[in-house]
């Protein structure tokens, strides 16, 4: 047995890793502090355009990455599971979406004057609200086999078990892409008139800045989807009930609702966003290949702890702020575009170092937690 | 049997179709059948196919455990027969339908690897048995047929009769073991434990030099991943703290013996001894730096937290941020290997028993470590961190104790590791290793030396050696992991303590287990 004079001092020293906390913090702060001071003040080596260049993609990736956030925070909210394979769900529906495209290229159709054209071309709108259903739909589909065959038996077993398994669930999606789709990288086949580079050009500076088309859609697309997923959150009943199930399922089963049902629509629902958000990523950056959603996976995850995992405003805040940070970060802190990943997992150590529960998160609860 | 029991077993059939459809698209049917040929004796060229009755015998397989699998749990036979009668021809025809759109595709000549690529003319049309407008028919009846013989073998396997041979072959060997054991002399019987060792030894020591430089290079990689997976245990296992960066301590120890011991880009020659002493070193300061502002953290924040730190250490290593100091993404070459007493290490076998050697110490340290205060102290905090924190242990400082020491063998491991291949690189400390490391611990079974060696063997040793597998790898992987946690989360070859634990309680029967249990009491 401890007597208490043995145990005082223990309590002492465990409050030494919260000192090494905050001075850790502030010698970081200082470095960023000291380093934005040299760029903006000092060097002043970029000038308006380049900072609304950088601003613009920032936006733009920052949609997409606060689509994918939300299938995170909804998933975590519910179940308090991290869904490691929610980057593949993006990755079905950027393939998806690539399918339809090059389905709609390949197909031709007569136009008024008689000569041939692609249906994608013919018909841009069309195609692409074709490759947004089909995208959203497949996976949404993955989203809801995934939990019901990886997760669902796993629902009372110790935390670790579903995160291993949702890391298995994440390798065997990826690699069956890559078996099915073979490694290499494809290009993403826009119809004509909204192509990469594409855009509204505006003079800054005496300096052109392309605001491209597929950003203002991704961007626009991403807002809508946001503030429609935000009024069923808290208008509709199954939004009602999603929340009653984040609280306490037993107590939401208890006054009459199915909580298994819940569960799979909030897969249906966050799958059909990363699936949006998945054939914007394709029509925006041009790429597709099977490995394309891990690292948005990845960043969309640290973009919902930093809003406050849970929490649907906190995840698009942090979504945003997160492509922001990425986009900017690099210039402003005057390193190599290469080290941007970097940025975002280091601003996800230091978020969950000093305010775990995000920027907007509540305080978890023990039960949470 | 009414419509809706028609449209269960229908489903049944079709799951297990559509799984079937999915295998073919990624030419999984042809890797099967070129296995099963190896395995017959028969062997297939690189990059050619089996012969067809390969395939066949691959179909029948998977019907049989299809029809198997639908009927395993109903007690009632007649119905059994329906039931597997139902389900196999409902996937017979989704299969031949599936047939029927690859015999058009065949005919039509459309190529769609463009889109598809593994799927090849050849091995579509080794698919339909090379039948051609009948292969559809064919498959058909071949999954009707052997669905319904997998009932039926359900059947018998679970008759009382049949039921009774595996516990009657059990007992059987046991008992000759038993006489075997009592006709050996006294001596030998007291002294067996020691004598198994004795014969292990001999076996480590003399296998090495006899089986060629291939096996003891599968040998030698297994055996660092026992040494990661032990290392990555006293994490995971026993303080109960998931880490998805384990490979970035892996890389610390890597990087240290490649920087202090190769002649680029620094000239440093320390020697394989000191550097690999600086490795593990370095491994326990990052361990430290990472694990201070991180013990407070809960599981899968951890996990995040750690995985995003194994990222950045990659990251680093491979941008020109960090190239003149560490070769960035081209790596450093002609590490140095170790000498022993000025005779230097160089090949393989000599690294192997280096290896091995590291594996028995990193199974020492472990038992130890286990079975001590500070052991049962992690399993404290695993179990129950605020309880244990009331029994007197300082939760944080005894999770930063075991991420360091586990983190100190990952970069033993990664200097071995380092120091054999005599090259190292950004790309050898990729997430995908610490994943790799995690499943073996997984797999093989938390807490278990054995499970994990088995872990390592499965993992790592058993897709060396099936080449054909390389491919599917990953595939089969992840999907080992879901499988395993939802089917056996406790892993192959389970630790004894739980089931020790289980004998203390008072209702449970003793002697259930009689013999390894007792002796570690």
């Amino acid at each position: 047995m401890q007597s208490k004079e043995t145990s005082t001092p223990q309590i002492k020293r465990s409050k030494l890793p919260k000192q090494i906390r905050q001075g850790f913090g502030i010698i970081v702060l200082l470095l960023i502090l000291w380093r934005l001071y040299l760029v903006f003040g000092v060097e002043q080596e970029y000038t308006v355009d380049i900072w609304a260049r950088l601003l613009i993609s920032g936006l733009v990736i920052g949609g997409v990455y606060s689509l994918i956030a939300i299938g995170y925070t909804l998933v975590y909210g519910i179940l308090r599971m991290i869904n490691f394979a929610h980057g593949e769900v993006m990755m079905v529906g950027t393939f998806a979406g690539y399918l339809v495209l090059e389905a709609t290229k390949s197909i031709t159709v007569p136009t008024p004057d008689n000569s041939l054209l692609s249906f994608s071309n013919a018909y841009p709108i069309i195609s692409v609200i074709l490759a947004f259903a089909i995208g959203m739909l497949i996976a949404a589909t993955t989203g809801y086999f995934l939990e019901k065959i990886a997760y669902r038996p796993l629902r009372k077993a110790p935390r670790l078990i579903p995160l291993i398994s949702a890391i298995g669930a994440s390798i065997f999606l990826q690699n069956f892409a890559q078996l099915l789709f073979s490694p290499q990288t494809r290009d993403y086949v826009n119809p004509d008139i909204i192509s990469r580079g594409a855009g509204w050009t505006m003079m800054i500076n005496d300096s052109k800045v392309i605001l491209p088309y597929t950003g203002v859609l991704t961007f626009v697309l991403s807002i809508l989807l946001m503030i429609g997923l935000y009024t069923m959150i808290k208008k509709t009943k199954l939004g009602k009930a999603m929340r009653s199930v984040a609280m306490d399922k037993q107590t939401a089963a208890l006054m009459g609702i199915d909580v298994n049902v819940i569960i799979s629509r909030t897969f249906i629902i966050s799958g059909a966003l990363a699936g949006a958000a998945g054939v914007m990523w394709g029509l925006h950056n041009g790429l597709v290949y099977y490995f394309v959603g891990f690292l948005p996976g990845i960043k969309a995850f640290t973009a919902a702890v930093m809003g406050g995992i849970g929490n649907i405003p906190g995840a698009m805040l942090g979504g945003m702020l997160l492509g922001l940070m990425e986009s900017l970060g690099p210039t402003a802190l005057g390193i190599s575009y290469q080290l941007k990943d970097v940025i975002s997992f280091v601003i996800l150590i230091v978020i969950l170092i000093f305010r775990p529960n995000g920027i907007l998160g509540e305080a978890l609860s023990e039960e949470k937690v | 049997m009414n419509r809706q029991e028609f449209q269960k077993f229908s489903q049944h059939g079709l799951v297990f179709a559509i799984i079937m459809i999915f295998l073919v698209l990624v030419d999984f049917q042809t890797m099967f059948a070129t296995v099963i040929s190896k395995i017959l004796g028969t062997n297939v060229l690189r990059g050619g196919l089996p012969e067809v009755q390969y395939m066949v015998i691959f179909l029948v397989l998977y019907s049989l455990w299809m029809g198997w699998f639908i009927s395993r749990k109903e007690e009632n036979k007649s119905r059994r027969i329906i039931m597997t009668l139902v389900a196999s021809l409902t996937a017979g025809v989704v299969v031949g339908l599936f047939g029927l759109i690859l015999n058009s595709l065949i005919q039509s000549g459309t190529d769609v690897r463009r889109y598809l690529a593994a799927l090849s003319p050849e091995s579509m049309k080794l698919f339909l048995l090379n039948l051609d407008g009948l292969g559809p028919l064919a498959l058909l009846g071949v999954f009707t047929v052997s669905g319904l013989l997998g009932g039926v073998l359900s059947i018998i396997l679970q008759s009382p009769s049949v039921g009774k041979w595996p516990k009657t072959i059990k007992t059987g060997i046991s008992s000759t073991w038993q006489k075997f054991t009592g006709s050996l002399p006294p001596f030998i019987r007291k002294n067996a434990k020691y004598l198994a060792y004795l014969v292990l030894g001999i076996v480590i020591i003399v296998l090495p030099t006899r089986w060629g430089s291939y096996n003891n290079f599968v040998t030698g990689l297994v055996g660092l991943y026992i040494i990661l997976g032990i290392g990555l245990n006293i994490i995971v296992g026993l303080s109960g703290q998931l880490v998805l960066g384990f490979a970035a301590f892996f890389a610390m120890g890597a990087y240290s013996m490649a920087l202090l011991n190769a002649p680029l880009p620094h000239g440093l020659m320390w020697g394989f001894w000191p550097a690999l002493l600086v490795g593990v070193l370095m491994a326990v300061v990052a361990a430290i730096l990472l694990g201070l502002p991180m013990m407070r953290l809960r599981g899968d924040y951890l996990a995040i937290v750690t995985l995003g730190f194994g990222e950045i250490i990659r990251i680093l290593l491979k941008s020109d941020l960090l190239s003149d100091f560490s070769g960035g993404p081209r790596g450093i070459q002609d590490i140095k290997g170790p000498t022993i007493f000025g005779l230097p290490f160089n090949n393989d076998v000599q690294f192997t028993y280096l290896i091995i050697a590291g594996v028995i110490l990193a199974i020492f340290v472990y038992n130890r470590l286990e079975n001590s205060r500070t052991g049962r102290a992690w399993l404290a905090i695993k179990e129950d961190a605020i309880a244990a924190r009331a029994t007197g242990i300082n939760v944080q400082r005894n999770k930063l104790l075991a991420l360091c020491i586990g983190a100190a063998f990952a970069g033993l491991a990664g200097a071995f590791f380092a120091a054999r291949n005599q090259f190292t690189g950004p790309n050898d400390h990729t997430l995908m290793v610490s994943i790799n490391i995690l499943s073996i611990v997984i797999v093989g079974g938390m807490n278990s030396i054995p499970g994990i060696i088995l872990g390592a063997f499965t993992l790592k040793g058993l897709p060396e050696i099936l080449r054909e597998m390389e491919n599917y790898r990953l595939l089969v992987f992840g999907g080992l992991l879901v499988f395993m946690m939802i089917a056996r989360p406790e892993g192959l070859w389970p630790a004894k303590r739980p089931q020790l634990e289980k004998k203390i309680k008072p209702d449970t029967r003793d002697g259930d287990t009689p013999g390894k249990g007792d002796k570690n009491e």
